[in-house]
């Protein structure tokens, strides 16, 4: 039993070299779906990528009441320069807000006579990058609070644009990416099992004459599953090397200003997704092709 | 081996066989005759399970059809060999293949399986050839690879439809000899043919004329001299 099972296996392997063109054909045609599908997932990870990157970036403009002592505040800006994810900080004296503004209003912007009754308060701007790892809920409002909490602090402004276009991403990804994923899926499935179905076309007398001899069912599919199964998963991971070559020659079309897009290679669960979904779609429609 | 009693059988409103009742022993050989669209081709795809059995009663080796279930087809069909007029074998694999395929299904093992099929490819005159491609072998030959397919596995009933029919004279002589050569061994054999030769290769068999679905036996006094007149 276990020699016939391995027996049928190799006879199944083997038989893809007796049609070898109409089989060569079946392998291209699954390469090529791999790869198209492959190319729609590479851009909703790498857009994924983009939007969970920027969601991650927020900066803080803090400023702390007029009458706080200085050796307070300088020591506050230090407890914020060694919060977790925190890039980078810029803290601004009273005098230093001045000039800044002055250097931003150019000539218009001779502040001298305020140098005395200067009634800017100490502030800083603080910039965070917080991996899309750690962004559990709520995470820029927790860092607002802590930034707000600290003594001597009167307010914290932050631009929740990115915040936002991000948990909007996340919306759509919940609303459209998932049904946008379910029928490229159909697609895959309709186009690969066709074609694996089309390729059997060319065993229909084998399969006839080995049920004429008394071969029992599983004894005809198990050959064309095995073969269906070797063609699909050599289809989808020659699509998935093209991908990767793909990947290799584009990575950096974006780089450029002002988009500085890196376009990164898909991670591993979405390569054997796209592999395992289209083999399995391969042993499938084998499996109904005979019926 | 072959009962069948009071069986019909239709594609839409024509019907193909009509009231059939026949009775095949062991080791019987049988012609079946009759013009085109007579209905041997059906009787015989009826007797290997191909087509069901709606109407009447069919026993073929001991499977009654018209309760036999679809999965059990396979066994019925390892005890009956076919034989077509087309061969219906592989081109693309050897003689071999295409005859150890009968008892591959089986799950015979390797050995006894090799012992045989050499056995019966030497019996088919096929020896020097039996790694050769069927699509490289002349259609006598492709026939005599089908015939061995059939034959490997000692069935008790061989069914053949026009077998010779796109044989010239002397493959067809031959080939007749060699189901003879099976018949004397004891396996029953129910042959539609158009020959008058492939007839008279066989003389003691009994023949049966079909026409329009109904059956006429010609070896029967009883049934009329018109009937034989026709066919002949």
């Amino acid at each position: 039993m276990i020699g016939q099972f391995f027996r049928l296996t190799g006879r199944g392997l083997g038989d893809i070299l007796i049609h070898p063109w109409a089989h060569l054909l079946t392998l291209v045609a699954v390469a090529m779906v791999s790869l198209l599908a492959g190319f729609v997932l590479l851009g909703l990870h790498n857009v994924n990528m983009q939007l969970m990157k920027s969601r991650g970036e927020v900066q803080f403009q803090i400023y702390w009441k007029t009458d706080t002592d200085p050796k307070i505040i300088e020591s506050q800006w230090e407890a914020v320069g060694s919060m977790d994810h925190l890039v980078d900080i810029k803290g601004f004296t009273p005098q230093d807000a001045l000039l800044e503004l002055a250097d931003t209003l150019g000539e218009a912007g001779d502040f001298g006579w305020l140098k005395e009754t200067n009634p800017l308060p100490f502030s800083a701007l603080a910039s965070f990058a917080v991996p899309p790892s750690s962004q559990q809920e709520g995470w820029a409002a927790g860092i607002l609070t802590k930034l707000k909490s600290m003594p001597g602090v009167e307010k914290v402004n932050y631009s929740p644009l990115q915040e936002d276009l991000a948990h909007g991403w996340k919306l759509i990804s919940k609303a459209v990416i998932w049904p946008v994923i379910g029928f490229l899926g159909l697609v895959v499935a309709m186009v690969v099992g066709n074609t694996m179905r089309l390729s059997l076309l060319t065993r229909n007398d084998e399969i006839e004459i080995l049920a004429l001899v008394g071969a029992k069912p599983w004894f005809i599919r198990w050959p064309l599953i095995t073969g269906g199964m070797a063609l699909g998963l050599t289809g989808s991971m020659a699509g998935l090397g093209l991908l990767k070559l793909a990947q290799n020659t584009l990575a950096d079309i974006l780089n450029i200003p002002p988009l500085f897009i890196h376009i990164n290679f898909m991670p591993m669960e979405y390569c054997i997704a796209l592999v395992g979904g289209i083999t399995l779609v391969a042993i499938v429609s084998s499996w109904v092709a005979v019926r | 081996m072959v009962e069948l009693k009071h069986l019909s059988y239709n594609f839409g409103s024509h019907w193909a066989l009509k009231d059939i009742n026949l009775s095949v022993g062991k080791g019987e050989f049988l012609f079946l005759t009759g013009h085109s669209g007579a209905g041997k081709t059906t009787l015989l795809r009826l007797l290997y399970g191909a087509l069901p059995v709606s109407r009447g009663r069919a026993t073929v080796a001991g499977f009654d059809l018209h309760r036999l279930k679809r999965r059990y087809v396979p066994q019925l069909r390892r005890r009956v060999g076919v034989v077509f007029q087309d061969f219906k074998i592989l081109p693309r694999r050897t003689v071999f293949d295409n005859v150890a395929m009968a008892l591959e299904v089986r799950g015979m093992a390797r050995s006894p399986l090799e012992r045989r099929v050499r056995a019966i490819i030497r019996a088919m005159g096929l020896e020097t050839k039996s790694y050769t491609q069927c699509e490289r072998l002349s259609g006598g030959e492709q026939q005599r690879v089908a015939i061995a397919r059939s034959m490997v596995s000692n069935p008790e009933l061989i069914l053949a439809d026009e077998p010779t029919g796109n044989l010239d004279f002397g493959l067809t002589m031959h080939l007749m000899k060699i189901f003879k050569q099976f018949h004397t061994y004891g396996t029953s054999v129910i042959m539609a043919t158009h020959s008058r030769e492939v007839l008279e290769a066989v003389p003691e068999a009994r023949v049966l004329h079909l026409e329009n679905g109904r059956i006429h036996d010609l070896n029967k006094p009883d049934d009329t001299e018109d009937d034989i007149e026709e066919f002949e």
